[in-house]
């Protein structure tokens, strides 16, 4: 009897030790970091320079893919349906928390629901800016919004998409506010610019890095921002917030997330892997350069910013409804 | 004047030094590589090798980038002409008439003919884009949603030069892929189509899939059973170079793609890929012998393929004016914000070395493509010698990794075998593929533009009328529709149907 | 007699049915605001009328029989094979599937000697994975056993 008790606790022990190891041999082999966009856009340039450290740090190689396709969705559910063993990550934009609502309110079985991802880390939260041309009348986010509240449903924006990030900014602003604008839905942040450019459309809510250069030029101008504060690239551009419309708020942010039931160890090692992540030279020195400042929360904080974030985006997404055609 | 000269010389001057000619040689070299697999064109290419010039710095990267973009055109005409596998989307009808050439023997004249054409046009267009790239960029701005609806309607006529047979069937084929090109998330509502909870379908069935499958899985489907498996081709040394009839043949086509191809390609946003397409139509619409157009026309590869060449370097136009007009532009603009160089409207003032080093490189490229290419010639006839029960197990490898590898996705593969089979069952029923490519490159935008242009205008028709450039490309295409209407009406009966009637035997 | 041009416009005719079938759960729109429906109903109805006169006029076409289908056995093998790759490329990895496709082609369809099989499948698949996905870092497919 007792031998066997102890038997079963040499076995005990011998399993917890080989897991215990097996995790903290963790990772063992190379690791894949999903992006869901093109090469070139704001979730790769962010990918690769996350991945480069990591693979420093975690001392195995992470190899960055693009799974590209319906707006994010394609990537997103790829890692959501991939076995959680922590070698199979996503770097997410905001959107992952748009396309299930979307999914939803068009009747059809989602892509892939919020609750499918352990977040990891958020490494970069840029808040959108109301852009106009230079040429146009409004020099301030007030004059624009009065005069939208006069002509409801003539001052038109170009977006990337529908129910894309840009689009929803603009949603947000257009409940917030009390106004009704014209949508003009393009294929991509790309194409949006370039219309604005052109002068098919009168505003656009853009991440700041895109339209920095125009703004500098003189080309474009910025009315607001949609954060929490203000952009550091652009400190005289109040926030929407401070205009007295608190409900605007949005960011294009960038985090890394795991699949749901990844072993906690595994978690934690990912998570401290992001904090020297931040923290590395080389990733700061990327994420200069791409103009995109970074900011890091991990663990409870992420938690909060990203359920808010989701409940808002949400709400969002279903006041926006379907697009009925007249 | 002189101050472009100036530019120019540093230019030239960064591009000719040795370590930056030594990555745009590498990179004209990796480029034809990954442009001779099925299906991977230039922005599959800088796509796909992006990460490896993360290490450079910005001069040299973006040299490389280029070399990259041109190597992959080149390489896309290679399997076009060889194995009737389109190497890229736009090079989809080179396989018509290039294949032909290659199954006369001609091979290496097609070839030789693809690569002057391309080096001519991207010469040209690369000196075109020095000196008109400011005042083209900001009237390409100007081209919205309604003149882009107008331009496309333009290219769907198009349609009716690309096929020798019946109009009808013809017309039916570019219906049908009108429609394939419906499948997909519907950009202005967020609708799913016809996608049947497959994720990957959300952007649609992609023409790199339907190119290669329709093209080049069908031919190897059609030909791999045959009881007599076809001629292996042995040409002579003399045999690989054109003659002097098939040089004076391919002048004007080159002179005429070049400039067509650079007008189509400033244009912000995908329009480029349809130059080919119109250049085809376009290059039979003047012939003399239109009916040559099929069996091997050389007007067919020296068109298409100089307008593919000079389109993509005006599709750099709105690129320079830091506009990102499309995924090629975006892409490289991409790569120039990696590098820590941030693309706007004062980049030419701030960067010069880079920008006009840029420039410079592009030149360079085209020579070093063409004095890669023309030896090259022979190496690639000499694949064609290898018995086709061993070449065609690779060329379907080939097939599948290159349509994999433009977007990591199985799916693609599945695209290409449906497409394959379609294509199959297309031939012998004699139907043409080729308008079914035009129609999923071509549906998307044009619904898109039209519902943009009406949600522009809230819904009014008036918008096509109210802008100048729009009313002017739609004037143009009721104009040739009445023309071709006239000449019906008048003359009696046109070409094709002498063609159809001598076939039948009948007397005029 | 059934004549290639009544067999392609009756298969056109069926698909051209079945969109406009699929395209009743889309919202239609109407001509001032067209929804996800307006342009595949308009075409399906375009392709419908030109199915029906491909039939009618398609000019010369031959019997259906008198198409020389004699390689069908060996066109369904390679979609088989194709298909064969498809589910298995990313469950087998690159290397690992393309040598079997690469060696039921050459060795089973082709009948050609053992030796030349196994060189060419393990060549080719080999060989391709070298190039592209260790050269030029173009990601490809890893399977178990890391091939």
């Amino acid at each position: 009897m007792r031998r066997a008790r102890v038997l079963v606790g040499v076995v005990a022990l011998a399993v917890v030790a080989g897991i215990a190891g097996a995790q903290e041999s963790y990772p063992t082999r190379p690791i894949t970091l999903v992006a869901p966009f093109p090469p070139g856009g704001v979730a790769d340039l962010t990918a690769r320079p996350v991945g480069a450290s990591l693979e420093k740090i975690l001392k195995t190689p992470v190899g960055v893919v693009n799974k590209t396709g319906a707006a994010g969705a394609v990537g997103m559910q790829y890692v959501a349906t991939s076995r959680p063993d922590g070698y199979t990550l996503l770097l997410a934009l905001s959107s992952i928390s748009i396309i299930p609502e979307a999914d939803k309110i068009f009747g059809r079985p989602p892509a892939f629901t919020v609750e499918q991802f352990a977040p990891i880390a958020l490494v970069s939260a840029d808040p959108t800016v109301l852009v106009v041309r230079a040429e146009s009348p409004w020099k301030t986010a007030r004059e624009f919004i009065e005069d939208a509240q006069k002509r409801p449903g003539q001052i038109s924006y170009s977006s990337s998409g529908v129910y894309g990030t840009l689009h929803m900014a603009m949603a947000l602003l257009e409940h917030a506010a009390n106004v009704k604008l014209r949508h003009v839905p393009y294929a991509g942040a790309g194409p949006a610019l370039t219309a604005i450019l052109g002068g098919h459309v009168d505003a656009l809510a853009s991440g700041p890095a895109v339209v920095l250069p125009h703004l500098k030029a003189g080309k474009l101008r910025a009315l607001a921002g949609w954060g929490e504060a203000r952009v550091a690239s652009l400190p005289d551009v109040p926030t929407f917030k401070e205009l007295g419309y608190p409900d605007a708020e949005f960011y294009i942010w960038a985090g890394v997330f795991a699949g749901k039931g990844t072993p906690e160890p595994i978690l934690t090692r990912l998570r401290d892997a992001m904090r020297q992540v931040v923290a590395d030279p080389d990733f700061k020195g990327a994420m200069d350069k791409l103009e995109t400042p970074i900011v890091f929360k991990q663990g409870e904080e992420f938690q909060r910013f990203f359920d808010a974030d989701a409940r808002r985006l949400a709400a969002g997404v279903r006041r926006v409804g379907r697009i009925e055609t007249k | 004047m002189t101050e472009t000269v100036h530019n120019l010389l540093l230019g030239f001057s960064v591009a000719l030094s040795p370590p930056v000619l030594l990555y745009a040689f590498v990179g004209c070299v990796v480029g034809t590589i990954v442009g001779v697999l099925p299906g991977v064109g230039p922005l599959a290419g800088i796509s796909l090798l992006l990460p490896a010039t993360f290490g450079l710095d910005a001069t040299k990267a973006i040299v490389m980038l280029a070399g990259i973009y041109y190597g992959a055109m080149y390489g896309g005409s290679t399997t076009s002409i060889l194995m009737r596998i389109p190497g890229e989307a736009a090079s989809v009808m080179t396989c018509i008439d290039g294949y032909a050439m290659a199954r006369k023997g001609r091979a290496g004249a097609a070839l030789a003919i693809a690569a002057v054409g391309s080096y001519v046009a991207g010469t040209v267009s690369v000196v075109a884009l020095m000196f008109l790239a400011p005042p083209l960029a900001s009237f390409a701005l100007r081209f919205g949603p309604p003149e882009y609806f107008a331009l496309l309607i333009l290219g769907l006529l198009v349609l009716a030069y690309m096929s020798s047979g019946s109009m009808v069937k013809a017309l039916a084929m570019a219906t049908l892929g009108l429609l394939l090109g419906m499948i997909g998330i519907d950009q202005m509502t967020g609708y799913f189509r016809f996608a049947y909870g497959v994720v990957e379908l959300g952007d649609g069935i992609g023409v790199v899939p339907v190119a290669v499958g329709l093209f080049g899985l069908s031919e190897i489907l059609a030909t791999a059973g045959q009881e007599t498996p076809p001629a292996v081709i042995k040409p002579t040394l003399r045999e690989l170079l054109p003659s002097r009839q098939e040089w004076k043949d391919a002048n004007w086509p080159i002179w005429r793609g070049t400039v067509l191809g650079f007008l189509i390609g400033i244009i912000p946003g995908s329009a480029h890929i349809i130059s080919s397409f119109v250049s085809y139509a376009v290059e039979r619409r003047l012939a003399r012998r239109p009916e040559e157009f099929g069996q091997g026309a050389v007007a067919g590869v020296a068109g298409p393929e100089s307008a593919n060449n000079s389109a993509t370097s005006g599709a750099f136009v709105p690129m320079l004016a830091l506009v990102p007009s499309g995924p090629i532009p975006a892409v490289m603009l991409a790569a120039m914000m990696v590098h820590g160089v941030s693309p706007g409207p004062l980049l030419i003032k701030q960067q010069p070395e880079l920008f006009w080093g840029f420039i410079a490189s592009m030149y360079v490229g085209n020579v070093v493509l063409l004095i890669l290419n023309l030896p090259l010639v022979g190496v690639f006839v000499n694949l064609l010698r290898v018995p086709y029960p061993l070449l065609y197990p690779g060329i379907l490898v080939f097939c599948i990794l290159g349509v994999y590898a433009v977007n990591s996705s199985v799916v693609d593969v599945w695209i290409m075998l449906v497409m394959g089979l379609v294509g199959y069952l297309l031939r012998k029923l004699e139907f043409e593929p080729a308008p079914i490519v035009l129609g999923v490159i071509l549906a998307p935008m044009i619904e898109m533009a039209l519902r943009q242009s009406l949600a522009m205008s809230d819904g009014q028709y008036a918008i096509f009328l109210t802008r100048p450039i729009a009313t002017t490309l739609l004037a143009v295409g009721v104009l040739l529709v009445l023309l071709s209407l006239k000449s019906l009406i008048t003359h009696g009966f046109d070409w094709r149907e002498r063609m159809a009637m001598a076939e039948k035997g009948e007397e005029l | 007699m059934l004549t290639t041009n009544r067999a392609a416009a009756v298969a056109l005719g069926v698909l051209a049915v079945v969109v406009l079938f699929e395209s009743r759960k889309l919202p239609l729109g109407s001509l001032h605001n067209p929804g996800p429906a307006y342009m595949p109903v308009l075409l399906a109805l375009a392709l419908l009328v030109f199915a029906i006169l491909v039939g009618a006029y398609g000019g010369a076409s031959r019997g259906l029989g008198a198409v020389g289908w004699s390689e069908w056995r060996h066109a369904a093998a390679i979609l088989g094979t194709c298909a064969f790759a498809a589910i298995a490329l990313e469950r087998l990895g690159y290397r690992l599937t393309m040598a079997i496709a690469l060696g039921f082609l050459i060795g089973v369809i082709e009948r050609q000697g053992v030796f030349v099989t196994l060189t060419l499948a393990v060549a080719l698949a080999a060989g391709s994975y070298l190039l592209f996905d260790t050269l030029l870092r173009v990601p490809l497919p890893r399977g178990p056993f890391g091939l």
